[in-house]
């Protein structure tokens, strides 16, 4: 009976997610499934529709912005919260994880109302503080455990050899947390880049995200193009957990 | 414990004990970056919901409890309650799934657990409009299940599946299960298994053991996992857009019509603050039973908000 269960959650999980993957390859203009006849000819009709590839660029450089301010601000105060364990230091969490808290959509209408009336409509800069936010929480959480990990007797080690602090922080614990900050950076490129609710609310006519832009282009019509660029959404996705769960990562991330 | 890093520098030590707090310049930039992204734009729907919508846009001159008053209009009322009807629905699917997988998983090698957890997990870093897609190809009159239903005789019409609120439930629940499945998978892992092998060798039954041990223990994390679940169907949006229709609003789908199309900001802000508030309160009751349900068993409480 388990197996059972098991086996119907799987197919369900995974069924919309795979289907789409093979559906992009039909060589017909309507979706009948492709057995044995292959075809990239929706693959080429997607990659020679601007809006997609547009939109494509602007979702990585929206998420390679955003997460690097992240994983900068957020290694920062998760090396004052864990070297200086500072009183309150559940409550600075609390805070910083906060976001987990409030729903997108909620989010999304905060900030669309808080860039209008601040003249930021339909810039990046609105988009990037958004998504800096949402990632905060994931990133906060991981880079905690990084600099956990790391032996704080390396840092004195190099303080009482006349390094500043600052000196030590560029030179021996950033290194030394490189590992965890490639996973950090990777999950949140991944979380930015597969937004939709909180983006769909605030961005601008001329801002649309890749997730954005296949909503409204399903939102007007269904055609096997919508299903080759969701294909390459799901490949780049997929290659991205995998890369993190190689890095061990992904296991850490989850189970929290 | 070990000593403060700050007390070895020898030139630093006496002075950042006066200043006390050391740790400021690096936890600054990211409290300014909250406040500036989060807290500034909460507070500030928070504000222009007490705030009258005139036909020139939102009035900053004069106060109101009106957009609050609109809630209570009968209009909304029947959206609220499918928005309740499909989040319910979807939670109670999940929470009868959840044992039957987790415990499945739970008895797996270490290896295989962490690839089964991969594959419960990845999908939901694909994007929602993607499995939107996907569902919209499944639920189709035309689609992959109404065919193989046609195929192996079952139907001869096709489901209706689509634009309906059985379809966005079918879509919501393996979206969310997620959800409650890690918060229950990671306290069953944690169970001691000396303790299903002590009750079985004292005669319980493997029902007997999961009803009087596993459950009591691992209940609390079902719960946390459920709220969160919920919290998740009552604000979904992509999904029942696209497979629900604008014939089963729901409310997040009211607050994008308000917002973004009327531009009524003060009623929109009041549609926030109200989902904002329920989901908090939500979450504190969640917490609260969590706890209840594990102190009532001497075990130490431990609740995460997600």
């Amino acid at each position: 009976m388990m197996l059972a269960v098991n086996i119907v959650m799987l197919v369900a999980v995974l069924a919309p997610v795979l289907l789409v993957v093979w559906m992009s390859f039909t060589p017909t203009a309507s979706f009948v499934l492709p057995l044995g006849d292959f075809s990239l000819r929706w693959y080429r009709e997607a990659l020679s529709y601007p809006g997609f590839v547009d939109a494509f660029f602007l979702s990585a450089e929206l998420a390679a912005i955003a997460s690097l301010i992240t994983i900068a601000a957020t290694f920062l105060a998760a090396y004052g919260l864990v070297r200086f364990r500072p009183r309150g230091r559940e409550a600075l969490m609390a805070v910083f994880t906060a976001p987990l808290l409030v729903p997108a959509v909620v989010f999304g209408i905060a900030m669309l109302q808080f860039i209008n009336q601040l003249g930021l409509y339909n810039r990046l800069v609105g988009l990037v503080l958004a998504h800096v936010i949402l990632v905060i929480p994931f990133a906060i959480r991981s880079l905690v455990a990084t600099l956990g990990a790391v032996p704080e007797e390396l840092e004195w080690a190099a303080m009482m050899l006349g390094r500043s602090r600052a000196g030590t922080l560029w030179h021996v614990t950033l290194p030394l947390c490189a590992h965890g900050l490639v996973t950090a950076f990777l999950f949140s490129f991944l979380l930015s880049f597969s937004e939709v609710t909180t983006t769909i609310f605030m961005s601008g006519p001329s801002l649309q995200t890749l997730p954005v832009r296949i909503y409204n282009y399903m939102s007007d019509r269904i055609d096997p193009t919508v299903a080759a660029v969701s294909a390459l959404v799901v490949m780049i996705s997929l290659a991205l957990v995998l890369a993190l769960n190689l890095m061990g990562g992904f296991r850490r991330l989850a189970a929290r | 414990m070990a000593v403060d890093a700050a007390n070895i520098s020898s030139a630093g030590a006496s002075a950042s004990r006066l200043r006390l707090r050391p740790h400021w310049p690096f936890i600054a930039p990211l409290i300014l970056v909250m406040a500036a992204g989060f807290a500034w734009p909460l507070l500030h729907v928070l504000v222009n919901s007490f705030h009258p919508n005139t036909p020139q846009g939102l009035d900053a001159e004069h106060w109101t409890l009106t957009n609050y008053r609109r809630l209570a209009d009968p209009l909304y009322g029947e959206i609220l309650l499918r928005t309740l009807r499909i989040s319910a629905a979807v939670t109670a699917i999940s929470a009868v799934a959840a044992y039957p997988v987790a415990l499945f998983i739970a008895r797996l090698s270490p290896r295989a657990q962490s690839w089964m957890i991969l594959a419960y997990v990845s999908p939901w870093l694909v994007n929602t409009v993607v499995k939107a897609l996907g569902w919209t190809l499944l639920l189709r009159s035309n689609g992959v299940i109404n065919t193989a239903l046609r195929a192996i005789g079952l139907i001869e019409q096709p489901l209706r599946l689509l634009l309906t609120e059985t379809g966005v439930v079918l879509a919501l629940v393996p979206g969310h299960f997620m959800f409650v499945l890690l918060p229950l998978w990671t306290a069953i892992s944690a169970l001691d298994p000396a303790l299903s092998w002590a009750a079985g060798t004292l005669g319980a039954t493997p029902a007997g053991v999961f009803r009087r041990i596993v459950l009591p223990l691992t209940l609390p994390a079902l719960i946390v996992g459920l709220v969160i679940n919920f919290i998740m169907n009552m604000t979904a949006f992509a999904i029942p857009m696209l497979l629900g229709g604008v014939r089963n609003q729901v409310a997040s789908m009211l607050a994008y019509q308000v917002d973004l199309v009327s531009l009524d900001w003060p009623f929109g802000g009041a549609l926030a603050v109200a989902l904002l508030g329920f989901t908090l309160a939500l979450v504190f009751v969640g917490q609260k039973l969590a706890v209840i349900g594990l102190s009532s068993r001497g075990g130490k409480p431990e609740v995460s908000p997600s």
